[in-house]
């Protein structure tokens, strides 16, 4: 899954959510880099927002996540633009 | 037009998930072994999105790929979560998903709840757009030719199947999953006794009181639907209790693409009710053994429609039942399935004890007496590729109490064989496809997304 992570966006999430020690990327050897898979399995699959907001990048939309759920629904006014 | 297309949606799929999703929870719901197996099929690491997960059961079949479950019903996306999953609210039209980020996509009973062709091929190509070149997507969506029954018309309305309902309050623990109850915003104006009232009336009371119901229910619920039908509840009654308890299906069908769908908005605007218009144009399926006559107020059907059509047998509310059950509890809709279905016995909610004349044949009756009070109007379906040329909708003149949505109607466009195929081919030219099929009464897809170079 490591290939997957778009690491841009991920360092963007761990900055906001005030995450430490968060990997910068991809190490040289990841892949027996215990180190660096536990605290990324633990980033990616371990942290969850609860109750936040999500903003998107594009359209500065805020979504809202509640009990861990967001809520990605648009309104009809902007499902209709 | 996508308007009217979102506002049947919103008050016959989303609204009815919504309000029925607390029923959901408390059942074994298995995977489809073919979704199952494609799902195992996946490359470990595989980022998998399930558009239109429900509770989620497929989101976990696979321990090594990591699935991301969509649904637009908040409730059933709840459900998702508490058992682990990770799960969001999102459209399907819509989908917060970059560009070509997962390895594969499931669509598993989920376009044929789009009510416009249009709305279909947004979704299946949305599902595209998030797809990597290479991932694959899996269709299924339920098919209009059954084994054992057929389903007049591609644009239906069934009937949710409050047995089930009660089956699972009596069973089960309903010990956290309460929720508000989705309610209508009309009164029934027909008040039958209080154990059998009204669907969204009996769902809160169920919902406060704990109280567990029989299986009563489900003729209550025909009842209920039935009841603005027929002048006389008192026939009503009558019918329904020699029925007993057997799931029924009403198939309500009309075309919903452009040029229908703009006649309908047109005629039923001065209603204030707004859902009433989706209900306005009833097929009913006519059924073989039933000799009611049910009165002039029937508002539905063409007299046109009903002359040739192939008798419904089954109810189709198990039908979606199957989407949820375990498919070894369900056999194929196939010839012995009727009887394995009543082998089953009482006790089980997919029993079908609906063969016989479960079906309001309003329709044949029409021919026998036509109503003044109706005032029938043909619609053709002109040009609509969603159903056959020779279409005609039969619109009443809508009376409000009509079908009340309490009744949890759902809305399917059941494909034809080869439909999702050529809507695929011709649409979506982003997808290559691999393989189709017919799965327990489905129509299958599996499509690639084609290369840059492709």
């Amino acid at each position: 899954m490591i290939p997957k992570v778009e690491w841009a966006a991920f360092l963007e999430v761990a900055d906001n959510l005030r995450l430490l020690q968060v990997p910068k990327g991809p190490v040289e050897g990841y892949e027996e880099n215990k180190e660096f898979l536990r605290t990324t399995h633990h980033l990616l699959l371990e942290v969850e927002v609860m109750e936040g907001t999500l903003q998107g990048p594009e359209s500065g939309h805020m979504f809202p996540i509640s009990h861990g759920i967001p809520n990605m629904l648009l309104s009809e006014e902007e499902t209709e633009s | 037009m996508d308007h009217e297309a979102a506002q049947l949606e919103k008050q016959h799929v989303h609204n009815v998930y919504e309000s029925t999703a607390p029923y959901f929870s408390d059942l074994q719901s298995k995977a489809w072994p073919r979704v199952r197996q494609f799902l195992q099929e996946q490359k470990p690491g595989s980022i998998i999105a399930d558009i239109g997960c429900g509770t989620g059961k497929y989101l976990k079949v696979n321990s090594q790929v990591h699935t991301v479950g969509c649904d637009y019903c908040g409730p059933l996306v709840e459900i998702a979560r508490d058992r682990g999953c990770e799960a969001m609210v999102c459209d399907n039209l819509n989908l917060p998903f970059r560009d070509e980020g997962f390895d594969a996509v499931i669509s598993i009973g989920v376009i044929h709840h789009f009510s416009t062709k249009q709305r279909r091929i947004r979704a299946i190509k949305e599902m595209a757009r998030v797809l990597v070149p290479g991932g694959q997507l899996m269709i299924y969506v339920w098919a209009m030719e059954q084994k054992n029954r057929r389903f007049e018309k591609q644009d239906v309305l069934v009937p949710w199947n409050r047995a089930l309902c009660s089956q699972l309050f009596s069973e089960s623990s309903q010990s956290g999953r309460k929720r508000q109850c989705g309610h209508s915003e009309r009164s029934h104006p027909y008040h039958p006794p209080c154990s059998e009232c009204s669907c969204s009336v009996c769902f809160k009371e169920q919902c406060g009181s704990k109280r567990s119901h029989s299986v009563d229910y489900e003729p209550a619920m025909a009842r209920t639907c039935f009841a603005n039908i027929s002048k006389e509840g008192e026939e009503e009654y009558g019918f329904y209790n020699t029925l007993g308890k057997s799931f029924r299906s009403w198939f309500f069908s009309r075309s919903l693409d452009e040029s229908t769908l703009r006649k309908q908005i047109e005629r039923v605007r001065p209603l204030k009710n707004t859902e009433v218009w989706a209900n306005s144009t009833v097929t009913v399926q006519p059924s073989r053994h039933s000799s009611l006559d049910f009165d002039h107020q029937e508002p539905f059907s063409t007299k046109e429609q009903n002359l040739d059509e192939e008798v419904f047998v089954e109810s189709s509310s198990r039908k979606h039942l199957e989407w949820l059950r375990a498919p070894g509890t369900l056999k194929h809709l196939n010839g012995d399935h009727q009887g394995e279905m009543r082998r089953n016995g009482g006790g089980s909610f997919l029993d079908s004890t609906n063969t016989s004349a479960n079906c309001v044949d309003a329709g044949n009756l029409e021919d026998d007496n036509p109503s003044a009070s109706k005032i029938l109007r043909r619609i053709s379906a002109v040009g609509s590729t969603d159903s056959n040329a020779d279409d005609t909708m039969c619109v009443e003149d809508p009376q409000p109490d009509l079908l009340d949505s309490r009744a949890f109607m759902r809305y399917y466009h059941v494909f034809r064989e080869g439909e999702l195929c050529s809507l695929l081919k011709e649409n979506v030219s982003e997808l290559r496809i691999l393989s189709s099929g017919n799965d327990h009464g489905n129509w299958c897809i599996i499509a690639e997304k084609k290369g840059s170079c492709d």
